[in-house]
């Protein structure tokens, strides 16, 4: 059941599009996932991350686009659990308890009642195995949700926000979960709004903002691409400078411009050319975060 | 579709909500049942005496009402199929329940089957509880006999038109989708709209799921107005059934799960 045709994308999405009435949530988005890593799909609040997977996963219908796991749409999956674990923001009823929450799953996805106990053993809820979902806290339910994920000893797993409630300790152990489960050369597609969250966990990164692909690139090649800071008293002539040669920038301080993906050499060889008189000029030394911020326009006022 | 249709029941039994409604279906049918059996006791003008137009069970009518009133049930099996469905849209699980199975056609056939198994089981123990009740005060009160083979056709019209209403049930919570809604809605239709209908255009009355319903189980309304035939009545309620799934295939059934 691991990786299978290797190279072959697990997860591909293309062209993918989604409009509800006048709001373009995705917007002709096209990425693919690898097995063997653990990728990020990143992005804020209302990017439309959750909305792409809902797409992918077969309860939302795409306006325009197809997204695809093993070639096929989930709902054409022969068996969709065994192929595809996914968790979406956990709904459970309140009145039932874990064990017969995972046996109902069982029994519809057509897998042994069995798997209920081992997938709780597996996420450490055997001690309330019995206990209504009710008194669970959202930890809890974090786990009860990849527990399900994990029931069809799925190839492929996909997780919109699993963090999200997870104490350090859970976040620890789903970080372990999540690179064992693709070292042994199964797909991890994770979702986050948070990109420190994964930092450690992810190989790849897919970042998406309003619907749009904003890079997808391994993790190690956005950490090559922090932007450059130089400092000026004429920082607005500098950004003339740099416009006129097709180099955007903006202006980050009283005297500072950022440029993002820049080439310190050429700015410097700018400020020179054009006698701007320069008090800094370096690489951003910032952590990822920064980068991510900068990349979903997340740092900057919107336009309305 | 077999495990489709296992797992609908679980979810029945894995939560207490079945204890409370076959707990209220029994105390609303039996409550029925008891006044039907004293009637004639109860304080009304001229005495305990057999007022004309008041069937006691002295007479035919009256004995028929009595067992007529095992098939009363239906209102509850009704809100068990709503619940069916829509637990799954309040609580949210529906996201889980179409990862697990994405054909969404499939998991509402399970659910109509379900709702049908489960309202059958109560509507069973329902006629078994109205027999403890009815047999001892029929035989000690002196009562009409009626031949066993009715009381055995109206109980089993009864356990009809509970069953029915209950895979009802989730072919209107299909479509309704909010559970408060549905439950009001079906509640404030079969016991007033229905009720008005049927004791003021019978004609009308007797086609609707309600009066389908009374028609299982008597031949008239308490009015004396001709009702449906058995079958004809189980055809109706089965019909606004398939119309409804029908109509959730094409509508709700398509919409994306949030």
């Amino acid at each position: 059941m691991t990786g299978s045709n290797s190279a072959e994308p697990a997860v591909e999405v293309s062209g993918l599009t989604k409009r509800f009435g006048a709001v373009l949530a995705v917007d002709d988005l096209t990425f693919s996932v690898g097995p063997g890593r653990v990728t990020g799909f990143l992005g804020p609040n209302g990017a439309g991350k959750t909305t792409t997977l809902r797409c992918l996963l077969g309860l939302a219908s795409p306006t325009a686009g197809t997204a695809t796991i093993r070639g096929v749409p989930y709902a054409h999956l022969a068996a969709p659990m065994r192929t595809v674990g996914a968790s979406l923001e956990p709904g459970f009823h309140p009145g039932r308890t874990a064990r017969a929450h995972l046996r109902v799953v069982c029994l519809e996805a057509g897998l042994p009642r069995a798997r209920a106990d081992e997938a709780l053993a597996l996420v450490g809820l055997e001690d309330a195995a019995d206990r209504r979902l009710l008194g669970f806290s959202m930890g809890m339910r974090q786990r009860l949700a990849l527990a399900e994920t994990l029931l069809g000893e799925p190839d492929v797993l996909v997780l919109d926000e699993p963090a999200n409630g997870l104490d350090p300790e859970g976040i620890a152990w789903l970080r372990a979960a999540l690179r064992h489960h693709a070292a042994q050369g199964r797909t991890v597609l994770v979702s986050s709004h948070v990109l420190s969250e994964v930092e450690q966990t992810v190989d790849d990164v897919v970042i998406i903002d309003r619907g749009r692909l904003v890079r997808a690139c391994p993790l190690a090649q956005l950490a090559a691409e922090a932007a450059v800071v130089v400092e000026s008293p004429e920082a607005g002539r500098l950004a003339e400078a740099l416009r006129a040669v097709g180099v955007a920038s903006t202006q980050t301080g009283p005297d500072t411009l950022t440029v993002p993906r820049g080439d310190p050499a050429q700015v410097g060889h700018l400020a020179f050319a054009a006698g701007i008189e320069l008090h800094g000029l370096r690489r951003e030394a910032d952590d990822l975060e920064k980068v991510f911020l900068r990349l979903t326009g997340a740092d900057q006022e919107r336009p309305a | 579709m077999s495990g489709q249709i296992r797992a609908e029941l679980a979810k029945i039994r894995s939560t207490r909500t079945w204890i409370v409604l076959l707990a209220v279906m029994l105390g609303y049918v039996l409550l029925n049942t008891i006044v039907l059996l004293v009637i004639d006791l109860l304080p009304q003008d001229g005495g305990g005496e057999d007022v004309p137009g008041v069937p006691t069970i002295a007479n035919e009518q009256g004995v028929r009402n009595v067992w007529a009133s095992a098939g009363g049930g239906y209102v509850i099996t009704l809100i068990l199929g709503l619940l069916v469905i829509t637990t799954e849209y309040r609580h949210r699980t529906l996201t889980s329940t179409f990862l697990a199975q994405p054909r969404r056609l499939r998991v509402v056939a399970a659910k109509l089957a379900a709702a049908a198994a489960a309202s059958f089981a109560f509507a069973v123990v329902t006629c078994v509880a109205v027999a403890a009740v009815a047999v001892p005060v029929l035989a000690a009160r002196d009562a009409y006999a009626l031949p066993a083979a009715d009381i055995a056709a109206i109980l089993a019209g009864g356990v009809l038109g509970s069953t029915l209403f209950g895979v009802l049930g989730v072919a209107v919570g299909t479509l309704v989708r909010n559970q408060v809604a549905a439950i009001v809605g079906g509640l404030v239709w079969l016991l007033l709209g229905e009720a008005l209908l049927i004791a003021f255009l019978p004609s009308v009355g007797k086609w609707l799921p309600g009066g389908a319903a009374n028609s299982l189980v008597q031949a008239t309304s308490f009015q004396g107005e001709a009702l449906l035939s058995p079958g004809v009545a189980a055809v109706v309620l089965l019909g606004y059934t398939a119309v409804l799934v029908g109509i959730a295939a094409a509508t709700t059934l398509r919409r994306d799960v949030t």
